[in-house]
Parts: structure tokens; sequence; C-alpha cells
């Protein structure tokens, strides 16, 4: 059955079908051929609603909300020209910086589609008017938005720790050493990009441009502060933080800048209402496809024919990888740690293998299935946002993709580039 | 530097595109007559939802938050009150997604194809994609049925869980129509429709209606 | 046949031992075989439970808290200190209410739901960042609790701050400080590393975190006579090995705790400061009274009457 219902799924996605349709089919022709008729389709519009409902998800709405002021108004454009007046001058400077803003608010934020959003948002026209290529700007926002999954605090860790039985502050250390690998290689390849593709420099800004910048984006400041001091601060969760960032946006472009009206506010709380819907359609439509997976329990019938037990550590853990990789490129990844890892349990005890380097394993993965095609949460963000067709989002994915592969290999032959910090701390 | 300079110079250095270009413009149905007439009504009230939505969203959790420092009391119906305004903006913004053509597609290979296939496809996929809506609003609404036949009510707010569902099947019904009149549509007019107002192609600004 | 069986938690906590023990009696006495779900991969407990009114699953097992939405009178066990805080009393009380094993079942069956059997999943204790002895200490102390009123009231009469916040975010929330304390049972307290991020583990007796086990009514009678007893007397193995599993579990997950985080502090309150707790507590079990009607004031005086015949 599910051979037949992944051929559907990817011929209605390469036809042109809304994205919604081929998930929905999916998960339609599960649910009527488990039940053997169309009596059991209220459960699945139950797991549609279960899909949107995680009150986590409130975050990427809120995200969007404030981004979209902001990048309407001055302040993105006040932040951005702060950073340019000290890494314009640099080859491939813009991008580096872009990567790394989108670790560090994607890391703080916890929400890989807010990144895409709060980040590549204001930083993806900049980038193009510095001369990116468009495909390398957005599979650049993707991918590094996706580095969040492993940079605390992180939700896909916080479930495996709870289904493993597994220490969450060691996972959140262990998490830090990949995710800053990725972020350097990541700046590494934009760097190499820049100078393949001759991306022009600004002229160096003097020190009295650059205390003129910081004048200009005092206001604006006080985003970083709210999210970062505010979450951190123990003042808001982080999807307080997001709406305290649009109450913020809301009085600076309002009443500090004047840059935005009522009517400006009510056609941007209308674009993000639009944008949320085309995305979270999606996301239900996963969960329920999601479901169909779990309840007839496909993955634990392959696993079963691939006789992991004989495999060594080193093994196990390219058969861990490879499962949650291809699990997240079609699943939801939430229900993918929920469903596999209690299957892996067993086999990971039994070859004495560290949970705490399984679970960076598997949330590096988990990382990778949202930014891989065909569905990835966080193409599906970049599409609604930035108005680009599919092929255009994820043409310049495919060297992030190979890095982050490279990534996955390298913590499983040397387990220490996520251990080390973690023995440190836990004086292991 | 002049005030006037000064503000010009700002204007070029922040000319950031909104993360959605265009705004978007109120909706003209192409409907003739008085179908035309209550199909942008329709979209009318969607977007008023959308907007209205999105903000009660943000002052929820605001409030939330002031209540918890301010005044040492949560709201305890925030999430839920949350819970309802999402399942409102998603279901009013799909059917006025799909007006928009604005549901995400993987469209290389369609765009790839001649003029005569590619109308062929879109009508097709237009009318598999409003039999599945109008199929969902029927099952959503047989699911809220057996939701209020059992009586479950939301824990903080105490009010029946049915009838935070109410929008479901209304979202996807209008969705389900949008795309049968976008079929119609492409079978009566020459030119291919993403939907009943909006012809295909990614980077037609223009178009955009 | 193949029948499938959805719970709350992860297979190695409470819920999970439960339905495993189940699933190897009916196994070894029957041909039928069990599929187990653990928490979340079929959804969250009010999906599951939907699905098993729909027929798609045949045993669930969910926790009267959450029942609380659809059979009102099922969060009589949210009433602070209702419960026996003597574990023999407790488990005495789980086997002979009538409350539970004659009243709750009818209250089910509305439900379309064959109640098997409730079962406690062990003290319910406070895990906070600083030290407990009374209602003082939890003055402006912003304490998660799930969305629950009659918990919200308890602990709004306990002193704190009842702070609704998703699970998902509750470990987040302790680290960066937004809560300051959290309830759970012991075994969840360790199994979801709740200790890492708080300090003090306070025991007040005011709970025991109640679960119930169910399946499809429809499913069920529509079984022979002879799978209906073989179920029953599975559910009844598994119940008395769960009621000797809990005998030390909350002593063995401390002591993994105390392993793992040698700084944390634990504390059982004495009767005197377990007192002006059961004082506050009054008032919870009114307001219980008036959410419930008639109907809830039988169930808790039903209650009171099974555990006054328990404790002597
Ligand atoms: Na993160
Ligand atoms: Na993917």
């Amino acid at each position: 059955m599910a051979l037949t219902i992944f051929s559907i799924m990817i011929v209605l996605l390469l036809l042109g079908f809304p994205m919604m349709i081929p998930l929905i089919v999916g998960a339609f022709v599960g649910f009527y051929s488990l039940f053997g008729g169309m009596g059991q389709m209220e459960t699945m519009v139950q797991q549609m609603m279960a899909g949107i409902r995680p009150a986590s998800l409130i975050a990427v709405p809120m995200f969007i909300f404030a981004a979209d002021i902001m990048t309407r108004g001055q302040s993105a454009g006040r932040l951005i020209d702060l950073v340019m007046s000290f890494v314009g001058h640099l080859r491939g400077g813009l991008a580096v910086s872009t990567a790394a803003a989108c670790t560090m608010f994607g890391a703080v934020s916890g929400s890989t589609q807010a990144t895409v959003v709060a980040i590549g948002g204001p930083l993806r026209p900049r980038m193009q008017k510095a001369g990116y290529n468009d495909s390398f700007i957005l599979a650049l926002i993707v991918n590094s938005s996706d580095i969040a999954f492993l940079i605390p605090p992180s939700i896909g860790m916080i479930i495996y720790g709870v289904v493993s039985n597994t220490s969450i502050a060691e996972l959140f250390i262990a998490g830090v050493g990949p995710g800053l690998l990725i972020l350097l290689l990541f700046s590494i390849y934009s760097w190499i990009y820049a100078v393949r593709n001759n991306v022009p420099t600004e002229e160096k800004a003097t020190w009295g441009e650059r205390a003129l910048a910081l004048q200009k984006a005092l206001w604006p400041l006080g985003f970083p502060l709210i999210i970062i001091g505010g979450i951190y601060g123990g003042i808001f969760s982080p999807t307080e933080a997001a709406a305290a960032c649009v109450l913020y946006a809301i009085i600076l472009e309002m009443f500090v800048f004047r840059e935005l009206d009522f009517n400006g506010l009510y056609d941007t709380a209308k674009s993000t209402g639009l944008i949320t819907a085309v995305v979270f359609i999606l996301v239900g439509a996963g969960a329920a496809f999601s479901w169909v997976i779990s309840f007839a329990q496909i993955p634990q019938a392959i696993l079963a024919g691939i006789g992991i037990d004989q495999m060594g550590q080193i093994g196990v853990l390219f058969v861990i990888s490879i499962a949650f990789f291809i699990g997240c490129m079609f699943v939801d990844p939430i229900v993918v740690i929920l469903v596999l890892v209690p299957i892996f349990a067993p086999v990971v005890n039994s070859v004495g293998l560290d949970p705490v380097l399984v679970g960076t394993i598997i949330t590096l993965q988990v990382a990778i299935g949202s930014a891989t095609p065909p569905f990835g949460c966080d193409i599906f963000t970049a599409i609604a946002v930035f108005k680009r067709p599919y092929i255009e989002v994820i043409r310049g994915t495919p060297p992030f993709i190979f890095i982050l592969l490279c990534v996955s290999a390298l913590l499983i032959f040397f387990p220490q580039i996520a251990l080390f910090l973690r023995d440190l701390a836990f004086a292991k | 530097m002049s005030e006037e300079k000064e503000r010009s110079q700002l204007q070029s250095q922040t000319d950031t595109t909104g993360t959605d270009d265009a705004p978007l413009q109120d909706y003209q149905s192409s409907l003739p007559g008085f179908l035309g007439t209550i199909d942008t009504a329709i979209s009318r009230i969607e977007s008023v939802l959308l907007a209205a939505g999105v903000l009660l969203m943000a002052l929820n959790t605001i409030s939330n938050v002031v209540g918890r420092f301010v005044f040492q009391s949560s709201i305890f119906f925030s999430e839920e009150l949350n819970r309802i305004l999402i399942i409102l903006i998603t279901f009013a913004g799909i059917s006025y997604a799909a007006r928009q053509g604005r549901h995400i597609r993987m469209s290389a290979i369609f765009d790839a194809l001649p003029p005569r296939p590619r109308k062929v496809l879109m009508v097709i996929i237009a009318i598999v994609t409003a039999i599945f809506m109008l199929g969902l609003a029927w099952y959503s609404l047989q699911y809220i049925l057996t939701q209020a036949g059992r009586g479950r009510v939301l824990p903080s707010l105490q009010i029946p869980v049915w009838i935070i569902l109410v929008w479901v099947p209304v979202g996807f019904f209008m969705t389900g129509l949008q795309y049968a009149l976008t079929a119609i549509k492409n079978l009566i007019e020459k030119d291919i429709y993403l939907s009943t107002s909006v012809l295909e192609g990614y980077d037609d600004g223009e178009m955009e209606v | 046949d193949t029948w499938r069986y959805a719970f709350e938690e992860a297979i190695t906590d409470v819920q999970g031992v439960f339905a495993t023990k189940f699933k190897e009696e009916v196994e070894a006495n029957s041909d039928h075989e069990i599929q187990l779900f653990p928490y979340g991969t079929l959804g969250e407990s009010a999906d599951i439970m939907e699905q098993t009114q729909a027929g798609i699953l045949q045993f669930v097992n969910q926790s009267p808290g959450f029942t609380g939405s659809l059979i009102p009178e099922a969060q009589v066990f949210f009433v602070p200190y209702l419960l026996p805080q003597d574990e023999k009393e407790l488990n005495e009380f789980f086997r002979t209410s009538k409350a539970i094993n004659e009243m709750f079942p009818e209250l089910y069956a509305e439900q379309g739901l064959e109640l098997l059997t409730m079962y406690p999943e062990g003290e319910v204790v406070m895990t906070t960042k600083e030290p407990v002895a009374g209602p003082a200490d939890l003055n402006e102390v912003k304490f998660r609790v799930m969305t629950n009123p009659l918990l919200v009231e308890s602990y709004k009469a306990f002193g704190a701050t009842p702070t609704p916040l998703p699970w998902g975010e509750v470990y987040g929330g302790l680290q960066t400080n937004i809560i300051q304390g959290q309830e759970n049972p012991m075994f969840f307290v360790e199994s979801t590393k709740m200790y890492e991020v708080t300090d003090y583990i306070t025991f007040a007796g005011h709970n025991n975190f109640t679960t119930a086990i169910m399946a499809n009514q429809d499913f069920f009678e529509g079984l022979s006579e002879e799978d209906q007893k073989m179920i029953n007397d599975a559910i009844d193995v598994a119940f008395e090995y769960i009621l000797d599993y809990q005998q030390g579990l909350t002593e063995e997950s401390l002591a993994a705790i105390k392993e793992a985080k040698p700084s944390i502090t634990v504390t059982r309150l004495s009767d005197e400061q377990r007192a002006p707790f059961m004082e506050a507590a009054k008032d919870v079990e009114a307001q219980f009274i008036e959410m419930t009607g008639d109907s809830g004031k039988e169930i808790l005086e039903q209650m009171k009457a099974d555990l006054a015949n328990v404790s002597d």
C-alpha cells in the first residue's frame, strides 16, 4: 500500500496539483484502503485539525506578521544597514551574515518557519540587490534556518529526550557543536559562491558611517533585545516573544517612523493570514497522511525486513540516519521522531550506542528533512512568503544538502563533534 | 545635507521589498451579475476574518503576558482562543488563497507543456481539487455533527468543541467552489486561469487581481 | 484478529508497562494480536479517545483528567486530598470502590465506552526552583498546570499563580524561568527530565495520578463471552501487575534522579505541613460540585464512602 500511495503522491505533485492535493489524496487512499471504504473519513478531518493545533505553531503567524510590518516599514532596513556597514566590504559578507542571522534567530525562536520569514523576508531583497542569485539566496535561507533544530531550545530534541528517556540538557549541549560546524561550512560555501560568481562588494564603511548606522538602528535594535532578552530572561515563551515583536513593530512603524497607517496594518494582517493558511493547510494535510503511515505500522514493516540486529554501531547509525532522512522527506518530523525512536530503541541499546549521539544525529536528519524536497515545511513557507515557484526555491539546495549529509557522515565517524561539549559540561 | 535629501537617501537604503511584494488587491469577482456580487461580498468577509484573526491573535497573546506580569494571573483561555483563531485563519484563508491563485504547487512540468495540454491539465487539476475540497467539506460537517453529539467541551472556556470547528466545512466548501468555478472559467475562456480571476504565471504581477 | 490499543505515555512509562502486560496476557491466552500505539503516534489524548469512540481503535488509555471535557464527573480525581495518601489503602480503594467499579462504567457507557478498569499511576509531586514547605512558599510562583479548571483552582488555593503552558514548552519554560514549578507523578518527572530544570521535589500528598483503560463498547459487546472474559482476566492481571510494579517505582525514580542530579532536594511534607494545603483544598471540592451538579455530588459522596471502607 505504501508504495502505491507514494507513487500517486509524486505523480500528482509533478503534474502541478496544488501541494495540498497530493497529501490529501495520499491520506484519503490510506483511509480508504485501511477501513475498506469511506467509513472513517471523519478521523482524517480530525487529524487535519490535530496538525494545526499545537500551541507552538502560533509563533509562525506572529513572526510572519512582525517581519512583514518591519519590512514594509523601516525597522528591517535600518537593521540590515547596520550589519552592512560592518560586513558590506567583505566578500560574501552579506551571505554569511544572513546564514548567521538565520541560525541565531532560529535558535532562539525555536521555529524554522518563522526564521524563514523573519530573517529571510527582509534579507532576500537586499541580497538580490547585492548581486546574489535568487535560488542561492532561497536555499541559503531555508537551510540556515534549519540549523535551529540543533541549537537549543529545540522541540525535536525535547521530544526525542522524552521518548527515548535521554537527558534533554545533554542533548541541547550536544547539538551546539554540529550546529556551529554546519554554520561554518555554509559560510565557507557562501564565500566560495561569492568569489566564483564575482559578487561585488561595497566600499568599506568608515567608523563615522558605522556610528550613524548604529544610531539609526537604535530603535529597531529593540527586536533582538525583545527576542533574546525576553526569552532567555524568562519573560516570554517563544510564542509570546513573537507577539511582543508584533506589538513593538506596530508601535515603531505607526508612531515612531510613521511608515504604516491603519490601512497598511490591515493589509499586512490580511497577507499574514493568507500565508499562514497556505502553509498550515499543508501542515494539516501532512498530519493526516502521517497518521496513515503510523496506523498502518509501515515503518515497522520496512525495518523488520532489513535485519538491523546484525549490524554494528556504525551500521545502525547509518540505517537510523537513512530512515529518518527518508521519513522526514515525506512526513512531519515530530511524528517521525515519535514513531521511529521507540522502534530503534532496542537496537540502539543492544549495540551500546550513546543515546545523546543518536539524538543529535536524528535531530540533524530532521533538520535536513524540513529543507528537502518533495515535502518540507520550510520549502512551503518560502514559496508562500516569497511567491517564487517551487522549482526555483529548491534549485539551489543540492550543495547545502550535500554539506548537511557530509556533516551526518562526519558525526557518525567522529561522534566527538557532538559529544565533546557534552563531556566537558557534564564531566563525563 | 538637507532634511529632504537625507530622507530620500534613507528611503533608497531601506528599499527592501515587502515579504509579499505587491499588497493584496481587493478581490473583484469576475462572475456575472448577482453571483459576482455575492462572490465579491464573501471575499470581503474572508479578508476581514483573516486580518481580524491575526490581529486578535497578537492581542490575545500579548494580553496573556501582561496579565501574568502585571496582574499575577494568566489568561486561562488564551491558548484555546488562539486555537480557535488559527482554525479561523486557516479556513478563511484557504478559500481566499484559492481565489487569489496562491496555493503552493510545483509547476515546473506543467509550465513546460504546450498551451493545449496545459489547459486540459489545468481543467483536470481544478476539477479534482474541487472534488476533494467538497468531499472534505462534507466529512468535516459530519465530524462536527459527531462532535456535537458527544458534547466534548474546551477545558477552560467550557464551550462545546464543535463550535470552534464551524469554519472548517465552510472553508473547504468555499475552496471547492472556487476550484469548480476555475474549471468552468478555463472551459469558457481562451486563456489559462489559475483561479477565476488570476491568469497563470508567477511573475505576472499585473495579472494578480 | 488484530486489536489496536493507544495510550498517552511512552512505552516505558506506567501506561506503556500496563499496555505491554495486557498485550502479553491477551496474546498468550488467545489467537488475537495487539498493536500498541504510544504517545503521539496517533494523535493526542483527545484524538485517540475519539478514534476509540469511532471504532478505529479497540482499546484506549485516557486519564480521567482529560476525559473531564467529555465526562465532567471524571474530574473528581482532581479534587485534592480525596484519594488516600497511603499506598495500601489506595490500592484497596481501586480494587473495591463502588464509584469506580459500578458508577463510572455507566457514565463511560453513555459515551460508547466500556470502562475496563482505573488504576493509580503514582503520587503527584511538585518540582520547583525554590523549597516548598507551605502555601506561603508558593506565593507568586508561576506554576504550570494542565488546563483543567479544578487544577487551576487547586493551585490558586495553594497560593501559587497557576500558569497554563503547552507541554512542549514546559522544559524550556522552567529553564528560562517563565515558570518556577510544575506537578507530575514521580516516574514522569524522571522520564520527562523535569528534574534537570528544577531543584526541589516536594511530596504534599495532594493527589495520586489516576488513569483509566477502556474499550470501544460496540466492539466489546460484539465479542464472544469467552473473549470478554479473557480480556477482563488480562485486565485483572495487568492491574495487579501495575500495582506491584508501582511499589518502589517512586523510590526507583527518585534514586535515578538523585544519581543524575545529586544536588536535588527531596522533601516529604509532614502532616502539620500538609494541613494548610488540605484546608485550602476544601473550596475546590465545592467548586467540583458546582461544576458537575447532583451527578458529581453523588460520585463524590460514594467515593468518600468507599474510602471510609478501606481506611480503618
Ligand atoms: Na532551536
Ligand atoms: Na522534506
